[in-house]
């Protein structure tokens, strides 16, 4: 047997890839349920419990959408700065900086919710892109590694939310830890603890989709993620585009935490950004770089960490959720690189194979 | 020719260092090499010549290993081998220095000498091996400092290291591909030097040229190669330059005159729509790419450029089109100045651009078919209104181009690298046509196309040139540059040796042009 049965094709359509996800999600709920049958769970009970407090009900939806608000918005804010062939790893640290600014508009400036919100989401953007600023200008005049700085600067952000609110602005009215007080104003709610971030999160992903994919912008930031020789070729001022498309991926992650302090939380805290920045670069991956795909992207990492939830309450630790998480996303990694792979027509007599 | 018998100043029954019999290479479509013969003497330096594309490369990868014959056999000093890998041929005693340098950037000298050596000691701490390379290179004459990291060389010093790493391993027959390319007049006379040192101790070179007074200069024979054949071995002595340079092109050249305009066509505009004046270019190391190229470029004219690929036409492309910015000189676009190099500003001046490398530098690969062909025209209507980019006008522009082009696209969303290079080349050349209403630049335009899309792609040459543009063609093909240039010029060394009229231009002027010397026969280029 010399020639090879397989052969790699190196785009694989996108009907294809959503089956072998569909069989790779199937796959490892097999193995989850076995391994969760010998360690003495009931599979079916466990399996009935999540999706009875996921999709099942009307509270399980509820939480499902407030965990899918912020993942859009950072699986978008990675997705679009993807499209220009770059990694924004830093949505978590732009999340925080978004969070902090609102939170400082909140706490500093007096007024009625229909002045203040506004006010709190400008901050909210402009403090996400202000985190960003110095990793895009170092990307664009002097080609420092984005990835490194942007990652770096997480850090940063969180140890700075740390800090106010245990410090300069922590709670003294209730006494809450590492938390500044209840804020004064709230994105209002639309549908029970569901807030209006969420429609507006999604209508967000899709106006951005049809910017990449209908606008002169977005045409140019195409190409110049594509091949950004070309680019240089055609006339696109390729780092004017860089720094605009890194603004833009801060600005989303910044918005990210503007909603979840002012719709979810209603405070900032320590620790509050619960790996939404780097769970967007997750579902960026999902979404294979289409703004479109953000959203059942979004929607499967939600119900994942929902369900996470569920069994933290069933005695299940949180290294076992976490390794179950782990395993459905290399599941699907393996189905997204076997979609890429045909069988050679005519080689492979049957009568031999089998 | 092939005598059996050993020259002059060759003990009597000694055997030739190398001697190949009837070498055939064949790649899909292509015979690279057939019934080539070659003898390589001890104590000789032998010239390969040839153009771009006449079997240099591939017999010398023959004979280092990195390709098996399907024909012929190799034979070293009497015996008959068959390399399976390059390192059979290095143990051989077979050494070949490339021209783009395979060393270690970020190691130093000495470690990049004892990379992959079976001899390096076992223990090798760096000085060892820095005494180890001492020694090497006062033995063989090549000077370097070993402790000096290789990014920080000079090409010149690059070269002398991968010599030594060569020499190291016992070569007897040196091969070099371009040796002088890289190297400044100075670096040229000692790497010849020691060439002959080399020599004189009883061992071959081959060295691969175009430039044939290095040729003259350096070797004791010279073989040419043409059309993957050899032509023929002449000792250097009975050879000048004007024969080699007409042996080397001197195929049969069907001219067929397309430069005749017909009825009604643009005549050649009296004022220039481009013009350069003592341009010249540096790279980041500093090397002078381009020098003091002036030019102009007249509507309604075909200007050749020939020249063996890597003499500064690239940089000539790109400063005509603003992808490069000039270190010195004026560029004027209409009579007025040019002050920075943007291609945008180009592009809407109407100079199109056909560049060399199509899928690195025009085209982006993973995008759908639509998108690429929009490239150069999405900014303007009906594509490009209010900012906004309309898909379905992109997706007409790109099926009126394939409709042009000539090539049937069954789907435009998948992306435009599934589809073969020639199909590529004709679509971004109907592209570039459609945007050239003053100036095309084509380079290469024809490579990678069969005869019959030669003659079409040299037909949309014409076209515009009929209807008032100005085309600069540049080419390595003499015959299909004779056939449609008004004006030829010949690049050498990132000069622009001279620009002759084409119906009075001969092979033997062009040849001695394209190898560094003007039609008087003297020589010009590096030495200045």
């Amino acid at each position: 047997m010399a020639a090879r049965a397989f052969q790699r094709l190196p785009s694989a359509p996108a009907g294809r890839i959503l089956a072998l996800r569909l069989v790779a999600i199937v796959l490892s709920l097999f193995i989850i349920a076995g391994v969760l049958a010998l360690s003495g769970h009931s599979p079916v009970t466990l399996a009935d419990l999540v999706l009875r407090s996921t999709l099942g009900s009307r509270f399980g939806l509820e939480d499902l959408a407030l965990f899918m608000c912020p993942l859009l918005l950072t699986g978008a804010a990675v997705t679009v700065c993807g499209t220009i062939g770059l990694w924004n790893i830093g949505a978590e640290g732009q999340f925080y900086a978004g969070a902090i600014a609102a939170t400082g508009a909140a706490l500093g400036l007096h007024g009625p919710a229909i002045v203040l919100l506004p006010v709190m989401t400008i901050a909210g953007i402009l403090g996400g892109m202000a985190w960003i600023t110095v990793p895009t200008l170092a990307r664009a005049y002097a080609g420092v590694n984005e990835i490194i700085t942007t990652l770096l600067l997480n850090f940063i952000a969180s140890l700075l939310t740390y800090y106010l609110t245990t410090g300069p602005w922590r709670d003294r009215i209730s006494g809450a830890q590492v938390s500044t007080q209840r804020l004064p104003v709230a994105i209002p709610e639309m549908w029970g603890i569901v807030h209006w971030g969420f429609p507006v999160a999604i209508v967000i992903v899709i106006g951005l989709a049809l910017v990449l994919s209908r606008t002169r912008w977005g045409y140019e930031i195409r190409i110049g993620g594509a091949n950004p020789e070309a680019a240089r070729y055609a006339g696109i001022p390729v780092r004017l585009r860089i720094i605009s498309v890194m603004l833009l991926s801060g600005g989303l992650a910044g918005l990210a935490g503007m909603f979840e302090v002012a719709g979810t939380v209603h405070r900032l805290q320590g620790g509050m950004a619960n790996n939404f920045g780097y769970l967007g670069i997750v579902v960026a991956v999902l979404a294979r770089g289409s703004c479109l795909n953000v959203i059942p992207a979004a929607l499967l990492m939600a119900l994942i960490l929902d369900s996470g939830i569920v069994m933290q309450t069933q005695q299940l630790s949180a290294s076992v959720v976490l390794a179950i998480t782990g395993l459905i996303l290399f599941m699907i990694a393996i189905g997204d690189e076997l979609a890429h792979y045909r069988p050679v027509a005519g080689t492979a007599p049957k009568g031999k194979a089998s | 020719m092939n005598k059996q018998s050993a020259p002059p100043g060759v003990a009597p029954g000694t055997p030739p260092v190398l001697q190949l019999r009837g070498i055939g290479k064949f790649f899909p479509g292509v015979i690279a090499n057939k019934d080539v013969d070659l003898d390589v003497w001890p104590g000789e330096i032998h010239a390969l010549l040839g153009e771009n594309g006449a079997g240099k490369s591939t017999l010398m990868n023959v004979v280092t290993g990195i390709y098996q014959p399907e024909e012929g056999e190799i034979i070293l000093d009497g015996y008959g081998q068959a390399f399976t890998a390059p390192q059979e041929a290095i143990r051989a005693g077979i050494g070949m220095v490339h021209q783009h340098f395979k060393l270690v950037q970020a190691f130093t000298v000495a470690e990049n000498i004892h990379l992959g050596w079976d001899e390096a000691p076992r223990i090798a701490s760096p000085a060892v091996m820095e005494a180890r390379t001492r020694e090497i290179s006062e033995r063989f004459g090549f000077p370097v400092r070993p402790d000096a990291r290789v990014c920080d060389l000079s090409a010149g010093e690059q070269q002398r290291v991968e010599i030594l790493r060569v020499l190291a391993r016992r070569a007897r027959l040196l091969i070099m591909d371009e040796p002088t390319a890289v190297l400044t007049p100075e670096e040229t006379g000692e790497l010849f030097r020691a060439l002959k040192a080399f020599r004189a101790q009883g061992n071959a070179v081959i060295i691969i040229s175009h430039k044939l007074d290095e040729v003259m200069e350096i070797s004791d024979r010279v073989s040419i190669l043409r059309g993957g054949r050899k032509v023929g071995t002449f000792n250097t002595a009975d050879c000048n330059p004007s024969m080699l340079a007409a042996t080397m092109v001197g195929r049969d050249i069907v001219r067929r005159n397309m430069r005749a305009r017909p009825e009604g066509a643009a005549p050649v505009a009296p004022d220039p729509v481009m013009q350069l004046r003592h341009v010249s270019v540096r790279d980041d190391r500093g090397v002078e790419t381009l020098r003091d190229v002036s030019l102009d470029l007249h509507g309604g004219e075909i200007l050749g450029i020939a020249g063996v690929a890597g003499n500064g036409q690239r940089e000539l492309t790109h400063v005509l089109t603003g992808l490069m910015a000039r270190t010195s000189g004026e560029i004027l676009l209409d009579g007025s100045l040019v002050d920075r190099a943007d291609p945008a500003l180009f592009v809407q001046a109407g100079v199109g651009h056909i560049p060399e490398d199509r899928l690195r530098s025009a085209l982006a690969p993973s995008l759908s078919v639509t998108t690429n062909m929009a490239l150069r025209e999405y900014p303007y209507p009906p594509i490009g209104t209010h900012g906004l980019y309309d898909a379905q006008a992109a997706g007409v522009l790109a099926r009126d181009i394939a409709e042009l082009a000539q090539v049937s696209i069954p789907d435009f969303a998948m992306p435009i690298r599934n589809l073969s290079g020639g199909n590529q080349q004709r679509l971004v050349a109907r592209r570039e046509i459609r945007i050239a209403s003053r100036v095309l630049v084509a380079a290469y335009p024809a490579r990678g196309l069969d005869i019959g899309a030669i003659a079409t792609m040299l037909g949309y040459l014409t076209d515009l040139r009929d209807q008032g543009v100005a085309v600069v063609f540049i080419s390595e093909d003499l015959e299909d540059l004779l056939n449609v240039s008004d004006r030829i010029g010949v690049m050498f060394h990132g000069r622009l040796m001279s620009v002759i009229d084409a119906e009075a231009a001969d092979m033997a002027t062009i040849g001695l042009l394209m190898g560094g010397r003007d039609a008087a026969g003297t020589q010009a280029g590096a030495t200045q």
